[in-house]
């Protein structure tokens, strides 16, 4: 009984702040502050996400993101696989020296190659979103990694010799053989991937400049630092940027938790 | 996609895969080449967007440069600067801060929940694993927003609350120096500890239950079999959540830039929020590059000493 009590208060301890934020989005603009503090709205009111929807940009930000995640997801899902199915079943010249180059990336910190990084997109004139937020994200390291942890447990070696009898080349192998058997693992990869692009803020706020090239989470930013914070249309926009990621991890749940757990609990 | 995969496309195949064809070059060799073939995308983006940004970064933390016209070269004296800046001196001790704070707090209460989490018997165990990882889930903008909303002065929930129980609730948590830090460590511990307690339970969950059964036999007592039995089982994962959480933590940006902006002064402020001023606000790219670099030597140092005294790897190829 103890032992319930105690992860259901946790568990209301991390689900309290997204409510407050739901409940929230449906208080007036006075309400929100109102003290003491109404943990329902009363009256509820759709004004906050009606005046978001007309008055803000929300769909440009919100078709950004998901576009840029989805395009993201699917190129990482693609290259990860097929690096990390490299590393787990083939045997070739410098596989131990290049893998350790790939899993010493991980350490690196962001912050090192930011400035650098945004200088060379800046220069070449590469900031438009569908490139800048997309392609130096497509092929990470990690990614990579938990492929590889997968792949060398799930596919069997005795199946590889038999289709390359049969004369498989070896992205027919990938292909017909080896990503049917990664699929529990692709599921993990693409959610920790599309979070990761969907959610991310740091890096979009430097490289990106144009407001009609905001994503959510800068278009989210830009209505709370303006004109005196409207916790209105933050809170509102906040509930509906939180719908795809949200929607995206309770479909692929337990590939998501089992794939991230994988490569950790193996060493 | 990977439905189309199963069976065979309509498409006409490229020579290289029909047997009865002459065997090309490329047919004959594609097993030692396909490797490289298959890691080369990693490698060209890595050197694209990797490897040049920190040669290219290492170049500029010997310079002065605004971004305009030719960066100036001035050897090492980003780095004497930085040595003797105050602002990036408090930053490596907000940063310090954090990670200590990671390390102590959120890591032991991860493993806490995760124990409590594999208890024999225990209903809902994935609701609640569940939602425990939630926060992660949800983009960095939309929790601190919430977190900004109760740690409000005036009419935040948790001062609300303060007063209801305590009687006052005056906290200036995100303005005041001290209590600012604590706001931003709080967040940092509602983030993670969820995340963290997904890795410690699968570990937990691959330790045999007869070792606890045998350790019971020979009477040793819940504590006994923790340290006996739990810990050493749980050291694979704990180097994992070590060094991750070291690397991590040592570049936090998210959490201090939206709930405090690095404020009240420069009260929670990190080294990777130093390193954002000086490089876009402040238009100093060299001194970012410079402050960029000691961070990497830090934190490669750091994971290498984890690396060393947690053992992650030794049993890897």
């Amino acid at each position: 009984m103890l032992l319930y009590t105690f992860l259901i208060s946790l568990l209301l301890v991390f689900a309290l702040p997204l409510l407050w934020a739901l409940s929230s989005s449906f208080k007036s603009r006075s309400d929100i502050f109102s003290y003491p503090p109404q943990p329902l709205p009363a009256p509820a009111v759709l004004d906050n996400y009606r005046t978001l929807l007309a008055e803000q940009p929300f769909w440009s930000w919100f078709v950004t993101s998901t576009v840029v995640a989805l395009l993201s997801t699917v190129l990482a899902v693609g290259l990860c696989s097929l690096a990390g199915f490299a590393f787990a079943k083939h045997r070739f010249r410098g596989k131990t020296i290049l893998f350790n180059i790939m899993f010493s990336s991980l350490a690196v910190p962001f912050a090192v190659i930011v400035v650098p990084l945004f200088i060379m997109i800046a220069k070449a004139r590469l900031t438009e979103p569908y490139f800048a937020l997309v392609v130096p994200w497509i092929a990470p390291a990690f990614g990579i990694f938990m492929m590889r942890q997968f792949a060398e447990q799930a596919v069997p070696d005795a199946l590889l010799d038999a289709a390359r009898i049969d004369g498989c080349t070896e992205f027919g192998l990938f292909r017909r053989v080896v990503l049917p058997l990664l699929r529990p693992a692709l599921g993990a990869l693409g959610v920790w991937s599309f979070l990761n692009s969907y959610n991310s803020l740091i890096w979009p706020l430097i490289v990106i400049s144009e407001p009609g090239d905001y994503t959510l989470p800068l278009g989210i930013q830009a209505l709370f630092g303006a004109t005196g914070r409207q916790y209105d249309l933050v809170l509102a926009a906040s509930v509906l940027a939180a719908v795809p990621s949200l929607l995206v991890f309770f479909l692929l749940r337990r590939q998501l938790l089992e794939g991230l757990t994988a490569g950790a609990v193996k060493s | 996609m990977t439905n189309q995969t199963a069976h065979r496309p309509s498409v006409p195949r490229p020579t290289a895969e029909e047997p009865e064809k002459p065997a090309t070059w490329w047919s004959r060799n594609q097993l030692r080449l396909a490797p490289y073939a298959f890691i080369s995308p990693f490698f060209l983006l890595y050197g694209l967007f990797f490897l040049v940004p920190i040669l290219v970064g290492l170049y500029l933390s010997g310079t002065e440069w605004a971004g305009l016209g030719t960066p100036q070269w001035v050897g090492l004296r980003n780095y004497q600067d930085l040595l003797g800046d105050r602002s990036f001196w408090i930053s490596v001790g907000n940063t310090a801060v954090y990670v200590l704070f990671t390390m102590c707090v959120v890591v032991p209460a991860a493993l806490l929940i995760a124990q409590a989490l594999n208890a024999r018997g225990l209903r809902g165990r994935d609701m609640f694993r569940l939602a425990y990882f939630m926060p992660v889930v949800i983009s960095p903008i939309v929790i601190t927003l919430v977190f900004g909303l109760f740690f409000e002065r005036e009419f935040g929930i948790v001062n609300g609350l303060l007063r209801a129980v305590f009687g006052f609730g005056g906290i200036d948590w995100l303005g005041d120096p001290l209590w600012a830090k604590v706001s931003v460590t709080v967040l940092v511990l509602w983030r993670w500890t969820g995340y963290l307690t997904i890795f410690f339970l699968a570990g937990l969950q691959n330790v045999p239950r007869e070792l606890y059964e045998a350790a019971a036999i020979d009477g040793a007592g819940p504590v006994r079999r923790f340290v006996d039995v739990t810990l050493p089982s749980l050291r694979p994962v704990t180097a994992f959540i070590a060094v991750t959480v070291l690397v991590n933590t040592a570049q936090i940006f998210d959490e201090p830039f939206l709930l405090t902006q690095g404020g009240p002064g420069e009260s929670t402020l990190s080294v990777a929020m130093f390193i954002y001023r000086a490089g876009f606000q402040r238009q100093q790219l060299g001194y970012a590059a410079a402050a960029g670099v000691l961070l990497f030597v830090v934190v490669f140092a750091l994971g290498l000493l984890a690396n060393r005294a947690l053992g992650v790897g030794r049993d890897n190829r």
